[in-house]
């Protein structure tokens, strides 16, 4: 028997119950930040990645060869979104969220401050990380002036709740790749991209549920895994789940790479902080080498008995689109079955593509 | 490097060259029949053929570079004067993209790229320069492979995808220079983070070349990188005079050995002759155009395909572009450069360029630039390939517009691949901004 979908709330019944009980909401876009410093702050960050929004005032503002999460979540701000939030926050995570945070900040007017956080990009020498750590105290102090301070012992709290969510995270991923996870992968990217915008207290027990209702026997269709920016359209997944077939496991932006990562052993919460974020998986948005890229997916495959590889691209993303014929060409080198889909966020999947995937995993079975 | 290399690089550089270029140049000399003048242009600059010399010279002499010196590929906005420093011959893909894009060899080397599965929606630069890696194809005869890749994402972060890609395929190092986005302002944490990774290079630039760090060295490098980027602005402030001695279209031309040869000699002794002859023809009142009615403002890279139609067509509306943030660019912040503090300046001058800056700081220096230099109009490149560049563009037009009361246009189109051009949007939109600057 299939189990039932757990339950999550919305993202807008929950941000109005987050501003209720007092905390302060962030609007964040994608990718890399320090969500421990917000929680800290008891702020509640709310992700924004791909709101299902029609084009209505964005393209007003941006040329239409831009990413629709950049068009998407600039929608969401232009139709009010941004009221019900306590600011925005964008990370530097490529060359369209860059001027995205400057044309909030310099050109909108909007009616809440827009923070930017620099995070430094590979190779990391050791000037990035004294720079990687001076930037969590500027974001710190920063959140603190606004905000006001944070509770003694509040960020020591949230670098613990950081761990636990990596924790669970990494025993899910490590089930599923090892087939002993029971749960359809949409289910399995519902739960954890409910993380985009439950706070840990909330998260924590969501991932300790799911790992107790689906501990169990994976499909035993073909085994693939997904790579690219994030899981939409959702459409893909279900079909994956129609054909019988496994996720063995991912390297998304929104998604591993920047979930997994060891717990650091460090006493000071910023040396900790600093600790893993050099410690994630390879990711084209930090600047890694195709060489560490490769041998993290070919890593994958091994782990989870992948003999495919899908990369799901949102169009117009360049560190994403820049980084795939390498990398399909060394996967195939070493046996492994590729494809590439560009997709547009939130348009379902075209017949075409659900043949060329159905095509795809009936080559591996 | 062996002895041979660099004898025979010595020789083509010492006698070959120059023999051939007299060559050419009396061969041309015979063979040239003189193209009817354009009756809306002034008389063209003298030194345009001394700039084509220079750049075909230094094309050629990169034929016979490796083995003789390290070679590197280089961004346009890196910190050159480190690699000067180590003897470094340095060829620009940005320049070589732009060459392309002129000689309309764009969307064939785009296609190359494609084939082996790069989607057309990136830089075409980065396509160009992928598309002449799998197919050899280039019209400057022959690039040498790198030794060496040095990178800086001040311009934007997709050469560091690229840059990595070409790592990658021609398994040779990269290093980067990561620079900060300056969102609102600069910290002490942005530039000493740039500071110490410029001091960082240094070692990783010693094992890569072989050579060692020469610091006076790389302080007169560095002093001649300063001079050649002020000689430079020093150019582009002529056409503060009416009628403008240049046009933009020539400066996006003249523009290449600040890129590409900044830190050398020649490109210093070139821009002198350049500003010479700019300052006499002001002087003069001889202007770009035969009569300049309005004078306009470029923004973005040039649509290099397009340079000889665009300039044909604005001149024959007495319009001259007489500034744009883009040659401005090789000028803009060259003013910090600070010889008692090499590291921190170079920092501080390459982390505060255009593309690296927020668009407050944009609209700002385009409001001035409107000013000093009189602008009737601006047009707007929205260019594919470039996000960093393009994103905000609208606003800006409609934020200028507004402030400054002067009617702009945005152009959607591409710096090389002229498949992503539409002749007839491109033309209705320059139609109403025709009708709007002449009722203006
Ligand atoms: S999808 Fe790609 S281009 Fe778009 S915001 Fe994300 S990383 Fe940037
Ligand atoms: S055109 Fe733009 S995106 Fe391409 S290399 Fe130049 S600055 Fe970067």
């Amino acid at each position: 028997m299939t189990a039932q979908p757990l339950a999550i709330p919305s993202r807008s019944h929950y941000l109005t119950a987050q501003k209720e009980r007092g905390r302060k909401v962030l609007g964040v876009f994608p990718a890399q930040y320090p969500r421990e410093i917000l929680w800290a702050h008891d702020i509640a960050p709310m992700e924004i990645w791909d709101p299902p929004l029609e084009p209505g005032s964005a393209p007003a503002h941006l040329q239409p060869y831009i990413c629709a999460v950049v068009r998407q979540g600039l929608e969401l701000v232009l139709r009010g979104g941004a009221a019900r939030l306590d600011g925005l926050l964008v990370p530097h995570t490529c060359d369209s969220l860059q001027n995205l945070a400057s044309l909030l900040n310099d050109y909108l007017e909007l009616p809440v401050p827009v923070l930017f956080f620099y995070h430094p990009k590979e190779p990391f020498r050791d000037s990035a990380r004294a720079y990687y750590r001076r930037q969590l105290t500027i974001l710190d102090q920063k959140l603190a002036a606004r905000f006001g301070p944070r509770r003694e012992g509040a960020l020591e709290q949230a670098v613990a709740w950081g761990q636990r969510v990596a924790e669970l995270a990494g025993r899910t991923y490590d089930l599923r790749a090892r087939g002993q996870l029971s749960a359809p992968a949409l289910e399995f990217y519902r739960v954890l991209r409910a993380g985009e915008f439950l706070h840990p207290e909330d998260h924590i027990p969501l991932l300790e549920e799911f790992l107790a209702v689906h501990q169990g026997p994976a499909p035993a269709g073909p085994v693939v895994l997904l790579s690219g920016v994030l899981p939409n359209p959702k459409e893909l997944l279900s079909l994956l789940d129609q054909q019988g077939a496994r996720v063995g496991h991912d390297d998304f932006l929104g998604l591993s790479r920047r979930l997994l990562f060891p717990a650091s052993q460090a006493a000071d919460p910023f040396d900790a902080l600093c600790e893993q974020y050099f410690a994630l998986p390879p990711c084209s948005t930090r600047g890694s080498a195709l060489s560490q890229r490769l041998d993290w997916l070919k890593g994958l495959a091994q782990a989870s008995g992948a003999r495919g590889v899908i990369f799901y691209v949102v169009k117009f993303c360049e560190p994403e689109l820049f980084d795939v014929p390498p990398l399909m060409a060394g996967l195939k080198e070493q046996g492994l079955a590729t494809m590439s889909l560009e997709v547009e966020l939130n348009q379902g999947v075209s017949g075409q593509i659900a043949t060329r995937v159905e095509a795809f995993l009936e080559m591996l079975s | 490097m062996s002895l041979a290399g660099k004898a025979r690089f010595q020789f083509m550089k010492d006698v070959g060259a120059p023999a051939l270029f007299a060559l050419n140049k009396s061969a041309a000399r015979k063979k040239r029949r003189p193209r009817p003048a354009n009756p809306d242009f002034g008389p063209p600059l003298a030194c345009a053929g001394r700039l084509k010399e220079i750049m075909a010279r230094h094309y050629y002499l990169a034929r016979f570079a490796k083995g003789a010196r390290p070679v590197a590929w280089v961004t346009s906005g890196a910190p050159v004067e480190l690699l000067r420093a180590f003897g470094y011959y340095t060829i620009y893909p940005e320049n070589h993209g732009a060459l392309c894009g002129a000689q309309k060899m764009g969307p064939e080397l785009c296609q190359a790229a494609e084939e082996q599965g790069f989607s057309p929606d990136l830089c075409s630069y980065a396509r160009v320069d992928l598309g002449h890696f799998f197919s050899r194809k280039t019209p400057a005869g022959r690039l040498p492979r790198p030794d060496l890749l040095f990178c800086s994402n001040n311009i934007c972060q997709t050469v560091v995808y690229w840059y990595k890609v070409l790592a990658h395929y021609l398994k040779v190092p990269l290093v980067m220079f990561d620079t900060p986005f300056h969102f609102e302002e600069f910290t002490e944490a942005d530039l000493d983070y740039m500071a110490r990774q410029i001091q960082e290079m240094i070692p990783e630039l010693e094992r890569h070349s072989g050579r060692r760090f020469d610091e006076a060295y790389f302080r007169s490098v560095t002093q001649l990188s300063r001079d050649t980027s002020l000689l430079w602005g020093q150019c582009l402030a002529t056409m503060k005079a009416r009628p403008a001695p240049m046009t933009i279209f020539d400066a996006f031309v003249h523009l290449a050995p600040v890129v590409s040869l900044r830190g050398l000699p020649v490109a210093q002794e070139y821009y002198k002759i350049l500003l010479a002859e700019l300052e006499e023809r002001a002087a003069k009142g001889v202007g770009a155009l035969r009569q300049e009615k309005k004078r306009l403002m470029w923004d973005n890279i040039a649509i290099w395909y397009k340079v000889r139609d665009f300039s044909n067509l604005f001149a024959s509306r007495g319009m001259n572009f007489v500034v744009a943030t883009y040659t401005n660019a090789w000028a803009e912040t060259i003013q910090y450069l600070n010889l008692d503090d090499p590291f921190k300046s170079v920092a501080q001058t390459y982390g505060l360029v255009i593309l690296n800056n927020n668009l407050e700081h944009r609209l700002q220096l385009m409001s001035q630039m409107v000013k000093d230099y009189a602008v009737d109009g601006l047009v707007l490149h929205s260019a594919r390939s470039c996000k960093p560049y393009s994103v905000g563009q609208y606003d800006l037009k409609r934020l200028i517009s507004q402030r400054l009361g002067i009617p702009a246009v945005v152009i959607e189109a591409d710096i090389t691949d002229y498949r992503m051009f539409s002749e007839e949007q491109a033309a209705t939109r320059l139609e109403a901004f025709f009708e709007a600057l002449e009722a203006a």
